[in-house]
Parts: structure tokens; C-alpha cells; sequence
């Protein structure tokens, strides 16, 4: 039975395979246009006749006793499942662990402290395409003799925030106080992806990653900036990426620390199957084989295991979001466990999910008050419907490659791994791509000297050879 | 061909002989053991289990005696629902989402509403406890059934006794309504000759009030398994077997371990697990000569076009089923902390297995099929057992191995069976295609009506076919 489900595997991979081939001989046309800037209107019912506010306003998170005790009062109602027995983390957030982290939520972590700290980077809201957009900026606190700041866009995911980035923050407005090079100093801006924390939810369908990179354009030429550096990893890997094929011409550069490939195709497959044999054929170097191969174990299935999320969140948001903008354990049930399990596969085999040997829990609750506290949870799913709805790799802005400057940082332990080779085909113009030597998918959270250092040596690259200009 | 090959060297002819001797026993040994197989008929092993906390306890016998059951609540039990009915957030849906992105928050708020105001829990429960209920301690833990006996037998009848199984997210609940149309036909205008049931409808462990396992591994042949014990604990050698959902797994695997004790198989829910190049050729050809691959008109109407309905149909349907096989301890967490979150979750199910154009429906069509006092008091069941995480295990316990490689994969089915075949469940297998399992197919029925839910919502109907099955059976 076994063999013969993999010869059917096989067959209809070769079917998949040929049709894949055709497919791409007929429609594949030349893959350099730009990717055009989408209008939208995301506002409660019709569109105002009236031109848009585009006033940029300050902004402070607040919180008010009411909000606490109402969080208080379900986290001390919380109804908890036994975990099976030696069931670590494989079966989901452990909720023997569950129960210590509400414990700490309740007892010792302090919400208006950590608004405090949300707040000491100057945060302000706009309107935009009929939403209120959110963001961080942050300006370098001192500058040398001659020396300007280069304005960078960090983008985040799911399921983080701007709050992710206030630990990398610091290493890049003030370098030299933290033992960096200080040859280039940026300053930061940090926006919440409309339905996130505390930018506005769209109210209409069809908000997607190209929608947000319309958004986050405007955003910049709003603040002024007419060239700029952009980063991010998770949806801010994609909304940034499509930044770039909007408007190539204001982009100086793109850093990732993601770099998914959607576009698979015959070589792809093949490159599959035959890459571990013969991994200089198809530009694989010892660590993309270490860290992809066997393929079934380390790509398939790994696949399968983790991807449920996304499954739910891309078909139902509405559904699976809805007991968790009710229940604060829920919700941090769901969070906590990607910050596990993507942090490190490996913590899956840990009773406490591995979470405090990477992070602390005052930053882990953090960013799941920021859901919490602005209702978020549902819109935030919302983002992979219209993303993925229509399948992976149909879409256009999926076919365009990028020839702005990229800088790639590979972490070891992200969930899937792309290869040089691949994202090549991708991304045209990759200025430097490294092996990072240690960390997971929240990179900026978990290892932001490591991501820090990596920007600004591929800012470093593409300053001084004047990379933008060679497009 | 290496026989074939052989005869061209004649100075090797000694070794030749030993050669093409050995040969041809060996093909002849694979002829008869090929033949001999056809005949046996291969079942699942029974096998064992425990469930309970820690060790089994090897001294002693297990407490076998099997305990009367009735539901219960409490002031503080209600208070704590409606308290945090009361203080449920919500965020808005999308301007003409309908239930295209899961259950729509607006009708929610409504359902919820009901929820709080008139639903009467302490009369469902009195609802529930109209039919006995047990609990009875196998492999550990406390499996939860109610036991129907009819009334009345008239002379001369015999009471066929039927274990009904619920799936997810149901539960014995689910069979209220069809329990008297098969406990007293004639009462109900079914008078259908001959056939009157016992019917026993257990709750699968980790559902409802049977006690959910302790131990990772627990899947639908343990179940089966544990049914069968059941069976024999109330005295039963030989019964009828009805499901649908999960309970058509269970069902099918309890027919595959102990062909000899059932009767017959009736089924609303056929679980194909093979697919295979044979498959996927029928398919490509059944779009147009159907009869040459075995496909009726209402096959095709119902299985075409492929690719929409059983393939993007059912990638977008089935993120329920990937999350909780893969994460049942985070996607259920908030659930159990959430009745509105738990609410919504379920009553998703019931509105789009139900029928597919609900989706279009900003109410999701609900109140057209089922009254919210019927829907609400199987969500409540959940609710007040705190099942809805174990319940979830289940689908991580039988979706973990390759399932061309589970126990019961190669195994054919070969107790007489009925299928009957409801036009709006989730997805349809034609009878050609479940006969490559089910080798004894009695009756298939097209239904005229109905989804997934079929005892729920269609209870006369599904009664009917079960009859029109047992009859055959009985007379063969």
C-alpha cells in the first residue's frame, strides 16, 4: 500500500511537474515590471467626498483601571485542560506552563509599567486610505559632525508587534553607545500593520500584503522621506518585499531575515529531490544541505506539523479568532506557543516550552497585551485570508522579482529554510546573505545584536559602492 | 524472464533444473497463498489498553459494575456562563463577509443574547436525563452511554439492539430525535414492518461525560475496542452499528476487529482513506464516461467538478481539522475558557456541514435547520464537561501515522453494510469507490436531503434508511 501511494506520489508529481512547465512557458512574460501601487479605502462605509486628513498626531498607549480588572478577573476564571501525560509542548502550549505564566501575569507582571515602557519611544498615528495608521519613529539621540540619519522602515508579524523591535531600536538610532560601529545611524520607524496593536482594522475585504505596502509607502513620502532602508521578517519579509516592487526608485536597500520562496517551480522540485546529491549543482552550500535534508522530515512535515495556523487563520479568521479576543489565556496560549516552537523546533520537547531561555516573560505578556488590549486578535488572522486565499503563489506580485539592494540573515532556526540559490531567483540583486550562528524566527526580539550587526553591514555594502543608484 | 532466459544454456542444464524447479514452487507457492488469502478474511487485532492516571493497577479485577448517570448543574455553574456571557468582546465582522470568514461576530452577538436570556439549561437538562444514562469503567476510564429499550415489543418482534456513534463536534445528544423513531416506529408513523431497536449511543472518551484519556495514543480502534467491551458488559453478542463522523471510523473499525458480533453496518459518513493511481484515474475519467468507471449521474453530480468540491472545497473547510491535529492543546485552550469562542466554533460547523450555501448567509442559515435550544445544548456539553480540548486530541491520535500505514488500512470490511449517502455532506463517495472497502454493500441510498448532521437534522429520514438496511439484512 505504502509503495504504491509513493508511486502515485511520484506520478502526480511528474503531472504536477509537466503542467507546471507548460504553465510557466505560456504565461511567464518579462518579470521586471513594477508592481503598481494599490488604492484602497478601508474606512466604515462609503468613502467621504472630502479630501483626507493627513495631519500626523502623537500618540501614548493608555490603560485604565477598569481594563485591568476585567483582565484580572478572567485570568482568575481561567479553565484549564490536563495535559497529557509527558506531552511537553507537542500537543500545543503545555497547560501545566500555562498555569505559571497567568500566575506571573497576575501576580507579578505590571501592565502600567510596561505602557511606560511602550511609551518612551515617541509613537503617533495618521490617517491613511481612510484607516488610522500607527507607528513608532524614533530619532538617533545625537548625531556626529556631518552625518545624517538614514531613514529605516521595520516592519513586523504575526503574531508580534512594534513592541519586537524595542530592543534592536537602540542598537541602530545610537550604535556607539552599544559597542557597534557607528559609520551609519538610523533612525527608525516602526508601523503597526493595519489590523495590528494599535492601527486600525480595515472594514472592507481584500486588504492585503500589497495593500499594506501601499499604505506604509505613503506613510514615508507623508514623513518625508524620499529614500529609505527597509527590514523585516514574517508578514514585514513580505509587505517590505512588496514595498520594493511598488516603489524600487525609493528604496535604497531591503533587509530580511526572512526570505520564503512562493514561487516554486520544475527546478525547485528538482533541486528537492536531487539537492542532497548533488548540492553544487543547484548552488547549494553545506549548510543549506545541514539544514534542509531529508527533505520529507526537515521540509514536508515540519510543514504539515506547524502550519495548522495558518490553515484555520487563512479560512476562518472570524471563527478561531473569536475565543481568543474573549479568553486572555487563550490568546496567550496561541501566541506563546510560536514564540516557542519558532524559536527553536527543539523546545517542542520541553515541558515549558523552552520560552524563558530566550525571552522574558514581561516581554512575551507585552506583546500579547498589545493584542489583547486593542481587540486585535481577529483582524490580525483576517491578514492571512487575504493573503493566502486564493493559494500560494498566484498572485502577481508573487511572479515580480526585486532588483532593489538586498541584504538576506538566515537564522538557523527559522521554520523553513530558503537557500541562497533560491531566493536568487527572487530577489536579483542580493548584496550580501549570511549563515547567522544562532537564533530563530523573532530574530529582532531574540537576537537583535546579531540582526543589528547584520543590517548595518549590508547598509555598510550598499553605501559605499552606491548600490542604489545601479538599478 | 529468468525463466524464460534459462533455456538457452543446455551445459548448465543441471543447475538449470534446480533453478526453474525452484522457480516454479516459488510461483506456484505465491498462487496458492494468493488464493488462500482471498479467503481469510483479515481483521484488527484487538489488542489492549489503559487510559487511566498513572500505572494499571495489575492486582484486582476492574470494577465492572455499571453505575446510573444523571446530568446535574448548579446556581454557580450558570452564574459562571452567564457571567461571562456578559462580559463576551467581540470584534466586528467585515462589511459583506456573511460567513465567508467563519462565524459571523453580528449574528453572534444575537445567538449569545438568546444564550443569556432564554435558553433554560436546567430544562435541557431535565431534556437530557429523559433517556437513561450510565457510566461504566472500561480500560481505565468511565465511558458515559444512555440505553433506550422500547417501551412496548409487541409479541413475537425482535428488539435489535444498535450502538449509534456521535463525531465531532456532536455528541449523543445528536441521536435524541432519531432514538424514538427506533425505539417505537409504529408511535412515530414509521410502522416499517418488522424492525424495533434497543439503542445505546456512548459518548467516544474524552467527549462529553465519559472521561477522557490520560494517555497519548488513543484513537478509533482503542474506541472500537472499548464499544465492543461495552457491548459484551450489557450482555449483547451480536448488534447493529450506526455512524457517522468519527463515529463511522469507530464504527467501521469495530466491524473490522470483531466481524462475528456485527450484524450489520450502517453508515451516513464514508472515511476513504486510500487514495491511490486506480483513484485518481476514475476521477479523471468519471467527468466523462462515468458508467465506464462505475459512477451514476448523481455521482457525477455530486463528486464534479473535482477540484472545486474535493479539493479547494476542502482545503477550505478543513483548517479546523489541521490545527487540531496538530496543536489540540492551543486551539482548544481558549475555547474552554470562552463560551462564546467555544460557540462559535461549533455552531461554524453546524451551519456550513449542514449545507455549503450557508455560507452566503449573514446568519449562516442556522435557525432554518435546528432551533438554538437543540444547538446550544450540545455546545453546552462541551461547555459544562470542559471536553472541547480532549475532544480535539483525538483528531492529533488518529491522524499521526502515515495512513497508508495505520492498523486498519489494508483491512477490508465485510459485514453487511449500508451506506446512505446525504447530498450535502462534506464530501461524497460513490459506491464504487466504497467498495474497494466495504465489500458487502446491502443498500446505498442517495438521500434526497440533508448534510452532515444527518440524525440532527434529518432523523425520519435516516430512521428510514437504517430500517430499509436492518430489513435486508434480516431477511438474508
Amino acid at each position: 500500500e505504502f509503495c504504491s501511494s509513493l508511486a502515485d506520489i511520484m506520478l502526480l508529481e511528474v503531472f504536477l511537474v509537466l503542467g507546471t512547465v507548460i504553465i510557466y512557458f505560456l504565461l511567464s512574460k518579462k518579470k521586471e515590471e513594477t508592481l503598481p501601487f494599490k488604492e484602497g479605502w478601508w474606512g466604515k462605509g462609503q468613502k467621504p467626498d472630502t479630501e483626507e486628513d493627513t495631519t500626523v498626531w502623537p500618540f501614548k498607549v493608555e490603560t485604565t483601571e477598569e481594563e485591568l480588572s476585567d483582565l484580572f478577573r478572567r485570568l482568575d476564571q481561567a479553565r484549564f485542560t490536563e495535559p497529557l501525560e509527558n506531552s511537553c509542548f507537542h500537543y500545543g502550549t503545555n497547560s501545566m506552563y500555562l498555569r505559571k505564566v497567568i500566575s506571573y501575569w497576575k501576580n507579578q507582571f505590571n501592565w502600567k509599567k510596561q505602557v511606560e515602557v511602550l511609551n518612551k519611544y515617541p509613537q503617533f498615528k495618521t490617517k491613511i486610505q481612510g484607516i488610522d495608521i500607527h507607528f513608532v519613529h524614533v530619532k538617533p539621540p545625537r548625531l556626529p559632525e556631518g552625518q545624517s540619519a538614514k531613514p529605516l522602515l521595520m516592519v513586523h508579524g504575526w503574531p508580534g508587534s512594534f513592541y519586537e523591535f524595542y530592543k534592536i531600536i537602540p542598537l541602530l538610532t545610537d550604535p556607539a553607545s552599544h559597542g557597534l560601529s557607528d559609520e551609519h545611524i538610523f533612525e527608525v520607524i516602526c508601523p503597526s500593520i493595519p489590523g495590528y496593536g494599535f492601527s486600525e482594522a480595515p472594514h472592507k475585504k481584500d486588504f492585503n500584503s500589497v495593500s499594506a505596502a501601499s499604505i506604509f509607502y505613503e506613510l514615508m513620502l507623508r514623513l518625508g522621506f524620499n529614500e529609505f532602508y527597509a527590514q523585516g521578517g514574517d508578514w514585514g519579509w513580505l509587505i517590505c518585499t512588496n514595498l520594493a516592487q511598488i516603489a524600487p526608485n525609493h528604496m535604497k536597500g531591503l533587509h530580511l531575515n526572512l526570505a520564503s520562496v512562493t514561487n516554486m517551480g520544475f527546478s525547485h522540485l528538482l533541486s528537492i529531490l536531487l539537492g542532497r546529491y548533488l548540492p553544487g549543482l543547484f548552488g547549494f552550500q553545506d549548510e543549506d544541505v545541514r539544514r534542509m535534508f531529508p527533505f520529507l522530515k526537515e521540509g514536508l512535515y515540519r510543514m504539515l506539523l506547524e502550519s495548522g495556523y495558518a490553515h484555520i487563520q487563512a479560512t476562518k479568521p472570524d471563527t478561531v479568532g473569536c475565543g481568543l479576543n474573549d479568553s486572555p489565556v487563550g490568546l496567550a496560549a496561541y501566541i506563546l506557543e510560536k514564540f516557542s516552537t519558532w524559536t527553536d523546533l527543539e523546545f517542542r520537547n520541553l515541558e515549558d516550552g523552552g520560552l524563558e531561555r530566550k525571552f522574558n516573560l514581561d516581554d512575551l505578556l507585552t506583546n500579547i497585551m498589545i493584542y489583547w488590549v486593542s481587540g486585535c486578535i481577529v483582524s490580525s488572522m483576517r491578514f492571512y485570508k487575504e493573503n493566502l486565499q486564493k493559494g500560494i503563489g498566484t498572485q502577481k506580485h508573487e511572479r515580480l522579482t526585486v532588483q532593489v539592494p538586498t541584504g538576506i540573515a538566515s537564522f538557523p532556526n527559522e521554520v523553513m529554510h530558503t537557500p541562497q540559490a533560491w531566493a536568487q531567483k527572487k530577489y536579483t540583486n542580493i548584496v550580501s546573505f549570511h549563515f547567522m550562528p544562532r537564533g530563530g524566527h523573532f530574530a529582532a526580539l531574540e537576537e537583535p545584536e546579531l540582526l543589528a550587526e547584520d543590517i548595518l553591514q549590508f547598509v555598510g555594502k550598499v553605501e559605499k559602492e552606491q548600490l542604489w543608484r545601479k538599478k | 524472464q529468468t525463466i524464460l532466459c534459462l533455456p538457452r544454456s543446455f551445459e548448465y542444464s543441471q543447475k538449470n533444473a534446480v533453478l526453474v524447479s525452484a522457480a516454479a514452487l516459488g510461483v506456484g507457492g505465491m498462487l496458492v497463498y494468493w488464493l488462500r488469502s482471498r479467503h481469510k478474511i483479515k481483521t484488527i487485532e484487538m489488542g489492549d489498553g489503559w487510559w487511566g492516571l498513572g500505572e494499571r493497577l495489575v492486582k484486582g479485577k476492574e470494577d465492572e459494575s455499571i453505575r446510573p448517570f444523571k446530568i446535574e448543574t448548579s446556581d454557580k455553574e450558570i452564574e459562571d456562563l452567564h457571567r461571562r456571557l456578559e462580559q463576551a468582546r467581540y470584534a466586528p465582522p467585515l462589511e459583506g463577509a456573511a460567513f465567508h470568514y467563519g462565524f459571523n461576530s453580528s449574528y453572534l452577538q444575537k445567538v449569545v443574547a438568546y444564550w443569556r436570556n432564554q435558553f433554560d439549561w436546567r430544562k435541557q437538562v431535565e431534556v437530557l436525563n429523559k433517556y437513561p444514562h450510565f457510566q461504566t469503567t472500561i480500560e481505565g476510564i468511565a465511558i458515559h452511554f444512555i440505553h433506550v429499550k422500547p417501551s412496548y415489543v409487541p409479541h413475537g418482534r425482535a428488539v435489535q439492539p444498535l450502538l449509534m456513534v456521535h463525531g465531532w463536534p456532536g455528541s449523543f445528544y445528536e441521536f435524541y430525535k432519531i432514538i424514538p423513531l427506533l425505539t417505537e416506529p409504529a408511535g412515530h408513523g414509521l410502522n416499517e414492518g418488522d424492525v424495533v431497536f434497543e439503542v445505546i449511543c456512548p459518548s467516544i472518551p474524552g467527549y462529553g461525560f465519559s472521561e477522557a484519556p490520560h494517555q497519548k495514543g488513543f484513537d478509533t480502534i482503542a474506541t472500537a475496542r472499548i464499544f465492543h467491551k461495552l457491548m459484551n458488559r450489557l450482555g449483547f453478542k451480536e448488534y447493529y452499528l450506526q455512524g457517522g463522523d468519527w463515529g463511522s471510523r469507530i464504527t467501521t473499525n469495530m466491524a473490522q476487529m470483531l466481524p462475528q458480533s456485527v450484524k450489520g453496518l450502517h453508515l451516513n459518513f464514508v472515511f476513504i482513506s486510500r487514495q491511490g493511481l486506480r483513484r485518481m484515474i476514475s476521477v479523471m475519467l468519471g467527468a466523462y464516461v462515468p458508467w465506464l468507471v462505475g459512477l451514476t449521474r448523481e455521482d457525477v453530480r455530486r463528486t464534479y467538478p473535482f477540484i472545486q468540491k474535493n479539493i479547494y472545497e476542502l482545503l477550505r473547510e478543513s483548517g479546523y481539522l489541521h490545527i487540531q491535529a496538530t496543536k489540540p492543546d492551543t486551539a482548544g485552550c481558549g475555547l474552554n475558557d470562552s463560551p462564546v469562542g467555544l460557540a462559535a466554533y461549533i455552531l461554524e460547523k453546524f451551519s456550513t456541514w449542514t449545507d455549503k450555501s450557508f455560507l452566503h448567509k449573514d446568519d449562516g442559515g442556522l435557525e432554518s435547520k435546528y432551533s438554538l435550544d437543540e444547538l446550544l445544548t450540545n455546545v453546552m456539553i462541551y461547555w459544562v464537561t470542559s471536553s472541547i480540548v480532549s475532544s480535539m486530541r483525538f483528531y492529533k491520535e488518529n491522524f499521526s501515522k502515515y495512513p497508508g500505514l495505520t492498523a486498519d488500512a489494508r483491512v477490508g470490511v465485510y459485514v453487511p453494510t449500508g451506506i446512505a449517502a446525504f447530498p450535502q455532506e462534506l464530501v461524497h463517495t460513490p459506491h464504487a469507490w466504497a467498495k474497494e472497502i466495504f465489500k458487502n454493500i446491502i443498500t446505498y441510498s442517495y438521500m434526497p436531503r440533508g448534510g452532515h448532521f444527518a440524525a440532527f437534522e434529518e432523523p425520519k429520514l435516516l430512521a428510514q434508511d437504517i430500517m430499509h438496511f436492518v430489513r435486508k439484512v434480516e431477511q438474508l
